[in-house]
């Protein structure tokens, strides 16, 4: 059995953001929020240029090529769409792309694609970014999706 | 019970050193932004865990905020380094861990990487804030083994389940623990044992 030290680390930072002065969380959000919306424009652009290439790549348009995609390339640009979901609050794109992400994980774990529920997911991608949905139509459309995709709820 | 967030909370982050590391530059230039809308003046970005290795082994820090899923070396592998690897000082320092999705074979590596916390992506700044916050409160100790080096992974201490003696000399006794762990431990029914 191996031996098991515990003990207490220091931690400078605990000293630091008890220093006189600084903000309220309330001061230091709104300022996180106001620094953040510049970058809105940039990060849409991000997200719907990775779902662009998603289509091009690993949509039907690609039925003959597709097959010879690399799953940690679908994998990054599912990523990358959660990445910057952030600006899309309540639009579910975020849990979409979640979903996506532990389809291929299946999907390469297995060493085959599933291209239903490939193409199922890039549809979804596409109408949570670009339909006018209520919050039970989008939930709808995410349980779907879930279940498609065999993702776990408990998944992170 | 860690704290949620309070409006009023006063938080001074100006001197604070930290290092954020992702590897995909959307990512990596909101995360800066949430930071320096904080407060935060030293901010060193590293666009790999290499180059965040590189760091950690050269000058100090207080605070370090790295994505998990990236390229070649990943956050979980950056953490488990940084406790054995890094400079003396900077071993024990809080780390938050960010994460887009964890697949099912990743999620035993995260839980032995030897993070404070884990988020998940999209980042809120009222999540991140709250997660710096805990960090700067941290009660738990630190816990070094063959296979790990990291903060107690055990937030509360309800004792080992029913029927084991346990390991640890903090452990409770069995008469001690709250029922409703003994009971979700031993998979009973809560209504049976209350009967």
């Amino acid at each position: 059995m191996s031996t098991v030290r515990k003990f207490r680390a220091p931690n400078r930072l605990s000293m630091l953001v008890r220093a006189n002065g600084g903000v309220t969380a309330k001061e230091a959000l709104a300022a996180a929020d106001a620094a953040l919306e510049p970058l809105r424009a940039e990060s849409l652009a991000v997200l719907d240029a990775a779902l662009a290439e998603i289509d091009a790549r690993f949509g039907r348009s690609a039925a003959a090529t597709r097959a010879a995609g690399v799953f940690e390339d679908l994998y990054a640009l599912a990523l990358r769409i959660i990445d910057v979901s952030g600006f899309l609050p309540g639009s579910c794109v975020d849990q979409a792309a979640v979903s996506f992400c532990a389809l291929v994980d299946n999907c390469a774990e297995a060493g085959a694609w599933r291209w239903d529920a490939v193409d199922v997911h890039i549809n979804a991608l596409r109408l949570l970014r670009t339909a006018d949905l209520g919050p039970d139509q989008r939930r709808a459309v995410i349980e779907g999706l879930n279940k498609v995709s065999q993702r776990r709820i408990d998944e992170a | 019970m860690r704290e949620p967030l309070q409006a009023a909370t006063r938080i001074n982050l100006e001197k604070v050193d930290v290092l954020l590391v992702d590897d995909s530059l959307p990512s990596l230039n909101l995360l800066a932004q949430v930071l320096l809308g904080f407060g935060i003046k030293n901010l060193t970005r590293a666009e790999s865990a290499k180059a965040a290795q590189a760091m950690l082994r050269e000058r100090t820090f207080d605070l370090v905020v790295s994505a998990t899923n990236m390229a070649g070396v990943d956050g979980y592998e950056l953490v488990k380094w940084q406790r054995r690897g890094a400079l003396e000082a900077n071993r024990y320092l809080p780390v938050i861990l960010v994460s887009g999705h964890t697949p099912p074979s990743q999620v035993f590596k995260g839980r032995d990487a030897g993070a404070n916390f884990t988020i998940a992506k999209p980042i809120t700044p009222k999540i991140v804030l709250e997660r710096i916050l805990w960090a700067a409160k941290e009660d738990r100790q630190f816990v070094e083994c063959d296979s790990y080096l990291g903060p107690d992974r055990r937030f509360k201490n309800d004792g080992p389940p029913a029927g084991v003696k346990g390991r640890r000399r903090e452990d409770p006794p069995e008469a001690l623990r709250p029922p409703g762990a003994v009971a979700a431990q031993a998979g009973l029914d809560l209504e049976k044992v209350k009967s």
